[in-house]
């Protein structure tokens, strides 16, 4: 898998729009999706049936981001973390506490008017709560890896898995009713206006496909620079890194604040779209679907997740309506069966192959030169 | 004497501290108060040292972080459970799960002969795929049209031995349509074995000693075959109309049998091929975690099922001390003024029988001996000529086994439901962290530290009015102590 | 070519995505002591681990007494009669001296027919016999490792590195106890300090960069200081002690 990145950065780069062909025209159908929606079934963009799919694609869209930062912890640095949930709980948690309880006290107190009249406390005390999920994001993923530093490999992983456990707990401890809901959740968040994913589904529906965007490249970049190839250098040999002289340590805690504010954000973004923070956000099987974005994906791709993503959505969709209440057997099957046989997921499976068809067309066209 | 305490220093220091707490605890607390929270913290530990018991060992030995062992757990309950109150589906699957075992064995005698085929190279993957989908047709021809939800319904509350002990049985197939899914199973097992066997494959190690080993296997499963068929009708009637003590003590040994064998399948099939990629170990046993909880729900709904105790420990009144309970076998006991459940009391004697067990097979035994050189360097273990992957299936088979013993033993006094092992294996990998891999002396240990802060944190967080949520997270700050002191856990030796 | 012990043919090893043996070829007649030798990092404890398929070579060929077993695994191969002594003293230091010897075992019995053999090579054992493997000194457990591969029938020893970390006197008594045991069984040893290959084997091969670049009798290397000084660096200078 190595070879694969590292050829990658070495490509050349024959003008930005030939490059990502590809990719540009995916987010240009995905631009136009909602009005090629209206067109077909005649409904208008923000109602009915467009709607309803712009809905799953926004599902998709912040999915896909929390599958990329998984992406980057295991498949790009190796580190193998059971205990993903918190960060992406922690994000939803924090956006729908302060939303819920924070937002309208002060909103309620103080108004903030720009120079022309302009009110704007409710924007303000949105980037305030953006601000907050990032401060949360960072030192929760410093915390996680405090853990890190002594303790290595799947031991960690046990570690892991142990504190996002205890974060499950206490986000359904009924000590915090009062704040948190319990088992229950924090349901009916008051979203701003602006961005209330029922009134504005479609400027929602922008707004999620940016972030995934911008995520995207964010995460791309990171992967791309010299820090992301320690990362990848940490996965292969740990010892080396340490030799060439970088502390694996440091750079783990970098991983995994990065990897925390990516999945921090998707988790606030999916409690705005939810309007809801709920203790499954923070249960095992929110690290599990991460798990299994990646793996289905491709590890170690980034575009993998989200293809993972996709296609979770789609299974979850239908799944339901061909297997009923027991899909997820089905699914667990299909999981099982991509470990075993398909362990670079889709993506992955598909460089390696067309990598193998590269090498094959080269030896191919060497034997001709050689026998000139 | 020196010596034995240079090499248990961390043993004599948990040990103190643990004295000085309860000694704290004592004086504060009151005796009644914490002779009751002692009493349950020990039952705890008991149920959290059976499951990390195996956790630790497979996690020592092979280095799998088995996320199934939860589920492992809550198998042994649900077929403990079963058979205590409804055998009709053990007996009516067995037939056909022996059977197909019955043809896997076949895999060492037909080894022999089927890598002697002259097949050509390029052929031997497709054929290898062909026989495994035979084996797959063959297998769904064998089970389609049983109805097994059928045979496993059972009542939420069922009570199996006062009224009508026969209230549960669900009817069987009758043998004149029942007699050709066991031989259709046993065809579909013995394909596999030949694609196993790697057909046309020379460079296979053929181990012609074990042919005769092999002969014997399968005999004694074709034979096992023929009479569980006959007595999937007589067999359930003749469990339930038993004494319910001896009854109960059979369904301990069938779950964890049930549970081992569970085991050992699941490393032969998935964890085997992938110990070369040790992370995606830990993703199948993630999978079948979720597969086998889902497995249950179909067969037995998301329901919470309550199994009775055996008589032995559920006689009304309470028994004035543990020596007049003997006679009396009341649901509870008085121990220095604490009106105490008998049953936890013997969770409390299976955990220590277990310990001693264990103790027993690690230090006497050859396997023993070699699971201990085996945590510490495997492939020594593999250069001195001993065969490790079958030490790794009977590792498994014996980590899942108790395991199961400990769901099925817990069945009684927790509800049976499709996650009740999931909150155990979280708990089981906290006590491996604390007790260091490997060692199942440091698993009880653990264990014991792990209970007795869930009860005494129970205890405080009722007095401060708290749920327990907060002492059940809290113990993953007895794990982080532990690691700053010992990264490797208390006695843990592994790196 | 009945008096071969083992063939090893053109081997390759990788580990990971590292080339480590790149054809190393090695013949080891019957009853004697073959000592390889090279650099640190040369590729020579990796033949041994190839040899035993610990780290199974993807290409070449290895035929021990006449049978191929390369691609077999690790526990079959050393089953066949293939004893391995580690280097850094790898025995097992939570099991005692005697569950050391005990768990090498192949049939039931072994340890016993061969322990009075064992303890006359090295007396310190009999008197450690029950202490754990984690109270014997480095020279005491190196004994240990060695003993451990004679307690089954073996037809060969693969020895790493036995004088490893040795004060002198010990390493005097180990170069006893191994030719005295290569009277009973073929012995193919790793060794960098010269002094004590040069001793006691009769033949030898010089393994560098993964590859066997030279091989021949003993007594005539001794002659050839440019060889000895071009392959094995240093160990000329240090000729007398571990470098």
């Amino acid at each position: 898998m190595a070879e694969l990145q590292t050829q990658n950065v070495k490509k050349q780069k024959p003008g930005l729009f030939k490059q990502n062909q590809l990719a540009i025209i995916v987010l240009v159908l995905l631009i136009l999706f909602p009005f090629i929606m209206s067109l077909i079934t005649g409904q208008p963009a923000n109602e009915g049936k467009p709607k309803f799919w712009e809905g799953q694609f926004i599902n998709f869209f912040i999915m896909a981001v929390y599958a990329m930062s998984y992406d980057l912890l295991m498949g790009y640095t190796g580190i193998l973390s059971f205990g993903h949930a918190a960060f992406f709980g922690a994000g939803a948690y924090t956006m729908a506490l302060w939303l819920t309880h924070f937002a309208p006290l002060i909103s309620s107190q103080y108004k903030i008017t720009l120079p022309g009249g302009m009110d704007i406390t409710t924007t303000l005390l949105f980037i305030v709560a953006l601000l907050l999920v990032l401060i949360v994001s960072i030192l929760m993923g410093l915390f996680f890896s405090g853990a890190s530093v002594r303790v290595k490999g799947v031991y960690f992983a046990m570690i892991t898995l142990a504190i996002g456990e205890a974060f499950h707990i206490l986000s359904k401890a009924t000590d915090f009713v009062k704040w948190t809901g319990a088992d229950e959740g924090l349901h009916g968040v008051p979203v701003p206006l602006w961005i209330n994913p029922t009134q504005h589904r479609l400027r929602f529906y922008f707004m999620a496909l940016f972030f995934m965007v911008v995520m995207y490249l964010f995460l791309k970049r990171v992967t791309e620079s010299p820090t992301g190839r320690v990362f990848v250098a940490i996965r292969e040999n740990e010892n080396r890194v340490r030799m060439i002289g970088f502390n694996p340590a440091t750079y783990r805690s970098l991983a995994f604040v990065t990897s925390a504010i990516a999945a921090g954000l998707s988790g606030a973004m999916f409690s705005l779209w939810n309007m809801s923070a709920t203790p499954s956000m923070t249960s095992a099987v929110t690290t599990i679907n991460a798990l299994i974005m990646t793996i289905l994906g491709g590890v170690g791709t980034l575009i993998g997740p989200i293809l993972g993503a996709g296609l979770m959505q789609i299974f979850s969709q239908f799944f339901y309506q061909w297997f009923g209440a027991r899909w997820p057997l089905v699914f667990g099957l299909i999981f099982i069966a991509l470990v075993v046989f398909l362990p670079y997921g889709i993506v992955g499976t598909y460089r390696l192959r067309k990598q193998g068809m590269k090498a094959g067309w080269t030896r191919f066209t060497k034997q001709f030169s050689a026998k000139k | 004497m020196k010596n034995f305490s240079k090499s248990n220093k961390t043993l004599l220091i948990v040990f103190g501290l643990l004295l000085i707490l309860g000694l704290f605890a004592y004086f504060t607390m009151g005796q009644t108060s914490f002779v009751r929270t002692s009493l349950s913290g020990l039952t705890i530990g008991a149920l959290y040292f059976m499951v990390a018991a195996g956790l630790t060992l497979v996690f020592g030995l092979m280095d799998v972080l088995n996320f199934a062992h939860g589920t492992t757990f809550m198998i042994g309950a649900y077929m403990g459970w079963q058979f205590f109150t409804n055998p009709s589906f053990l007996f009516g699957v067995a037939p056909l799960l022996i059977a197909f075992l019955a043809g896997i064995s076949a895999n060492t005698l037909l080894q022999v002969y089927v890598t002697q085929w002259k097949i050509d190279e390029s052929k031997r993957e497709w054929i290898k795929r062909g026989l495994i989908l035979m084996a797959l047709v063959f297998g769904l021809i064998g089970v389609w049209g049983i109805d097994f939800l059928d045979l496993a319904e059972t009542a939420m509350v069922a009570i199996t031995f006062t009224t009508n002990p026969l209230s549960e049985l669900s009817p069987q197939l009758p043998l004149a349509v029942f007699w050709y899914r066991p031989l259709l199973m046993l065809f579909s097992g013995a394909l596999l074995a030949v694609a196993i066997a790697g057909p046309g494959d020379k460079t296979k190690t053929l181990h012609v000693d074990n042919a005769k080993r092999g002969w014997i296997v399968v005999a004694v499963l074709i034979v096992l075959t023929i009479v569980s068929v006959l007595v999937r009708e007589s067999g359930p009637e003749a469990v339930l109309l038993m004494n319910a003590d001896l009854r109960f003590v059979l369904s301990l040994l069938v779950g964890a049998l049930i549970g081992a064998g569970f085991g050992a399948a699941m490393e032969a099939s998935l964890i085997r091929p992938l110990y070369v990629r040790p992370m995606y170990q830990v993703l199948v046993t993630l999978g079948v975690a979720y597969v086998f909880k889902e497995v249950i729900q179909v067969l037995w709904e998301p329901l919470a099922y309550q199994m009775s105790r055996p008589p032995f420990f559920s006689q009304p009144g309470k028994a004035d001390n543990l020596i007049a309970w003997f006679s009396t076998h009341n649901t509870t006991v008085d121990i220095l003024g604490v009106t105490f459940p008998s049953y936890r009391l013997f969770i409390i004697l299976l955990g220590i029988l277990m310990l001693i067990g264990l103790a027993i097979l690690m230090n006497f035994t050859r396997f023993g001996m070699i699971i201990r050189a085996g945590v510490q360097d495997r492939s020594m273990v593999e250069a001195l000529g001993i065969n490790v992957r079958r030490v790794f299936t009977l590792v498994f088979a014996l980590g899942a086994g108790l395991a199961a013993l400990g769901g099925i033993g817990a069945a009684p006094f927790i509800p049976v439901q499709p996650n009740m092992g999931d909150a155990f294996q979280l708990q089981g990998f906290i006590v491996v962290v604390i007790g260091g891999m490997g060692s199942y002396s440091g698993a009880a240990i653990g264990a014991l530290l792990l209970g007795m802060a869930r009860a005494f944190g129970d205890y405080l967080a009722l007095k401060f009015s708290l749920s327990p949520a907060i002492s059940e997270a809290s113990t993953v700050i007895i794990m982080a102590i532990i690691l700053i002191v010992k990264p490797s856990g208390l006695f843990g030796k592994k790196e | 070519m009945d008096n071969l012990m083992l063939n090893v043919s053109n081997i390759q090893t990788f580990i990971g995505q590292f080339h480590i043996l790149e054809g190393v070829s090695l013949e080891v007649p019957k009853g004697a002591i073959t000592v390889l030798l090279g650099r640190n990092g040369a590729g020579k404890t990796t033949t041994l681990k190839s040899i035993l398929g610990l780290t199974p070579p993807r290409e070449g060929i290895v035929e021990f007494k006449g049978n191929p077993i390369q691609g077999k695994r690790a526990y079959d191969v050393a089953a066949m009669g293939i004893g391995y002594v580690p280097e850094h003293r790898a025995i097992f230091s939570n099991l005692s001296v005697a569950e050391n010897l005990k768990i090498a075992e192949r049939k039931k019995g072994d340890l016993d027919k061969k322990a009075d053999f064992i303890f006359e090579l090295f007396p310190d054992l009999k008197r450690l016999y029950k202490l754990p493997g984690n109270h014997l000194s480095g020279g005491q457990q190196q004994m240990l490792a060695v003993a451990r591969a004679l307690v089954p029938d073996n037809d060969l020893l693969l020895i790493d590195e036995p004088s490893e970390g040795l004060a002198p006197i010990l390493i005097q008594q180990m170069m006893e106890a191994i030719r005295s045991l290569s009277s009973k069984t073929t012995v193919l040893l790793v060794e960098q300090n010269f002094r004590m290959a040069s001793q006691l084997a009769e033949y030898y091969y010089i393994i560098d960069d993964g590859k066997s670049v030279q091989h021949g009798k003993m007594a005539d290397l001794v002659n050839d200081t440019e060889t000895v000084h071009r392959y094995l660096g240093t160990a000329v200078g240090a000729l007398g002690g571990k470098r």
